[in-house]
């Protein structure tokens, strides 16, 4: 037993040195005698366990008299810890390649390879995006919710279809939002959008935005992707957004009227309460088939959700 | 001040490196340290005139001849050998039983003595011998304590036509020296040859080889300070001119035709090829360091040493030397086993927890551990750089050794 955790940790070291690869060598000989039931010949264990006492005695000699009885027993702990962290290893690293997280979908706590936790956030550190701390993953549904009225852009034939809930004035929205434009392009997806203000009562945005898709869906993406790349800062001034309508080639004025109308008031309420039932909670949300992604993902992430393992060949 | 503490400073290997403390290094009879003189020494050979000796007729070459024949003039001086051509240079004392073995004109019958606790090096080529050409092998048994037992010897030489009484000098195993001059006396008296192998005596003790008679004697140079891979081979002049050439080729020979050739007197006969001129000037600088040391400093400090680790191991439950009980008999060596524990693992154990490095297993005398049952041993060899604190600690690892295993 204690050969094949000796030589599984033998040859990771045996990766920085070579003295540790002659020790793993002779330590796969002992393994390999040992599953053919044949004894250690090389003394491999009884070196390295000699190696081990030596160097734990100097600390404690309870520590060693403790390790020399049990050292049996010891090495199947190990073996099993070994085994069990190997697992969980491998496991993280999966979920982090496909999800963007160690501990899966959306999940919080720590990830090695994500120590910032910047592939879980979805709060602003300015908080200017609405969360709320009620929110459950498995509460995300696109089921029931009407999306007919919000700003679509067409796929391919039988395209999948991908629907992003997201704020201009979101960072983490900011960050996703030209990734999930780039792949609804790039594996001709249908990219449904739903917008949804930073704070709820400024949602003049939304109103332009329905006003604007209103009058030239086309043109629509082209203004979406200048409010989401434009300074957040000046979103709410009136004049800028009449600048940006401009240069997507819009009739700014009529755009403007439109977005004051009552009846367009009405719409986007009703929009943002159908919104709502998504029970999302932060933003930018992201369905890609029957996933929900909360937070910003890395591109990966969110073309494995699409395209599965795959993606990459496609 | 003690001699170990005036000489330390000359072994590099026994300054502290990278934070960590020198290694305590009790392996001396397999090989020693070497002193700054012998590594510079080989260092001049290969900065300064790296050439052939004998061979060419450049200056370089000339200043290699030179320096080979000064270091087989001290050699021979060094052991008061007659005359320096009695100086065969070897790679180490292996060499120089087998050349004694293979060029001894054998006879079917011709009995060879040796003791029943010989390094391998002194016990399979006469095995070989006595395969090949018939020769008879008799072994002859120490005392209880290991010690030499005169009477068993007396009889063995008695009993039959003994050609050559072949004995270590000193065992490596126990530390043992045998009393050579005595034993040679009787072997001649009976007409045999004596060869010792003196592997574990040279570096130890003064050997005088004309006060001693003895007719061939080896050592190795890597266990007396001297360079790995190299050794000595001494015989009586009149001997060695009688031995068939051992290996042959460039340098043994005068002249030769298509068919035959011309030998060279000795010690030329028996040194076939290029010879390592770097290891043969720096085993002559390793004489010339013990030289200046002193046999007596030396002795006094191995004695020093193995009295006061005899006395600690004693007091250790299921430690059991080998060898007599009183330490003055076992040179700069301490050989024992603890019940109970596996050798190896002891000596792992102490080189993990305080750098210190011995010998574990059967030394190369795999003969008398087979004959006596026991499985192993751990062999501590010090030599005159070894301290006493060093002692200590080695003492005080193997006490904690013993607590907890
Ligand atoms: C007594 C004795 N004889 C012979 C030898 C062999 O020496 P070498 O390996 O230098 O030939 C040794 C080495 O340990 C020894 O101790």
């Amino acid at each position: 037993m204690f050969c094949i955790i000796a030589f599984i940790v033998l040859s990771i070291l045996g990766i920085f040195s070579a003295s540790n690869r002659q020790l793993a060598r002779e330590a796969l000989d002992c393994v390999l005698r040992r599953v053919t039931l044949r004894p250690c010949t090389t003394g491999f264990d009884e070196k390295m366990k000699a190696k081990i006492l030596g160097y734990v005695i100097t600390r404690s000699e309870a520590g060693a008299r403790f390790l020399n009885r049990y050292f049996e027993p010891l090495s199947w702990i190990f073996f099993f810890l070994l085994v069990g962290s190997t697992f969980f290893a491998v496991r993280g690293v999966y979920l982090y390649y496909t999800t963007g997280s160690c501990n899966g979908l959306n999940q919080g706590g720590f990830c090695v390879f994500d120590p910032t936790g910047q592939n879980t956030q979805f709060s602003g550190v300015d908080e200017s995006c609405p969360v709320s701390s009620e929110g459950n993953v498995l509460n995300l549904t696109l089921e029931g919710v009407d999306l007919g009225g919000f700003p679509k852009l067409a796929g391919n034939p039988n395209a999948k279809s991908i629907v992003f809930i997201g704020s201009y004035g979101c960072d983490y929205s900011r960050k996703a939002y030209p990734m999930i434009r780039r792949l609804a392009q790039k594996y001709g997806a249908e990219l449904v959008f739903l917008y949804y203000p930073v704070k709820e009562h400024s949602d003049y945005l939304a109103k332009v935005g329905y006003c604007a898709y209103k009058q030239d869906p086309q043109k629509f993406w082209d203004l979406n992707d200048r409010l989401f790349a434009a300074d957040k800062t000046r979103l709410e001034d009136e004049a800028f957004v009449q600048e940006l309508l401009k240069a997507s080639g819009f009739n700014a004025q009529s755009v403007q009227f439109c977005a004051k109308d009552f009846q367009t008031e009405w719409v986007v309420k009703q929009q943002l309460a159908e919104v709502r039932k998504t029970n999302f909670y932060g933003t930018p949300t992201v369905f890609i088939r029957n996933e929900a992604l909360v937070g910003p993902k890395p591109y990966r992430v969110y073309a494995i959700a699409l395209e599965g393992l795959l993606y990459w060949l496609k | 001040m003690d001699i170990a503490a005036k000489i330390r400073a000359d072994f590099p290997t026994l300054e502290a490196r990278d934070g960590r403390k020198p290694v305590i290094y009790f392996d001396n009879a397999c090989q020693t340290l070497r002193p700054r003189q012998v590594i510079e020494t080989i260092q001049r050979y290969y900065q300064e005139f790296p050439a052939c000796s004998g061979r060419s007729m450049h200056r370089m070459a000339a200043e290699v001849t030179r320096e080979v024949d000064q270091a087989r003039e001290r050699v021979a001086k060094f052991l008061n050998a007659g005359r320096k051509e009695e100086i065969i240079f070897t790679r180490n004392t292996t060499e120089g039983v087998n050349l004694i073995a293979s060029t001894l004109n054998w006879k079917t019958g011709d009995v060879i003595l040796v003791s029943d606790k010989e390094h391998n090096s002194n016990l399979i080529p006469w095995q070989m011998v006595a395969k090949r050409h018939g020769a008879i092998l008799r072994i002859v048994r120490t005392c209880e304590d290991n010690t030499f037992d005169m009477e068993a010897f007396e009889q063995a030489l008695k009993a039959g036509p003994v050609r050559l009484v072949a004995m270590g000098y000193t065992s490596n195993l126990d530390g043992v020296t045998i009393p050579a001059a005595e034993i040679i006396k009787r072997a001649h008296r009976q007409g045999a040859l004596v060869f010792l192998d003196a592997a574990q005596t040279v570096p130890h003790q003064r050997v005088n080889v004309r006060a001693l008679d003895v007719d061939f004697l080896a050592f190795s140079g890597h266990k007396m300070l001297g360079p790995s891979g190299t050794g000595v081979l001494y015989g009586k002049y009149r001997l060695l001119e009688q031995l068939e050439p051992f290996l042959v080729g460039g340098d043994t020979v005068s002249t030769s035709t298509y068919d035959s050739c011309q030998f060279l007197p000795p010690p030329e006969k028996f040194e076939a090829g290029l010879q390592d001129y770097a290891g043969i000037m720096g085993l002559a600088a390793a004489v010339q360091y013990l030289q200046s040391i002193g046999y007596e400093a030396i002795e006094k400090q191995e004695r020093m040493l193995n009295e006061f680790l005899s006395e600690g191991l004693e007091e250790i439950p299921g430690v059991r030397i080998i060898g007599p009980s009183d330490p003055r008999l076992r040179g700069g060596i301490i050989s024992f086993y603890v019940e109970g524990i596996d050798h190896h693992r002891i000596a792992l154990m102490l080189d993990q927890m305080a750098n210190i490095a011995v010998r574990s297993g059967q030394h190369c005398v795999h003969s008398w551990f087979n004959a006596r049952g026991v499985i192993g041993s751990v062999r501590a060899s010090v030599y005159v750089y070894n301290t006493l604190e060093e002692a200590k600690l080695f003492l005080d690892s193997l006490i904690k050794i013993r607590k907890v295993l």
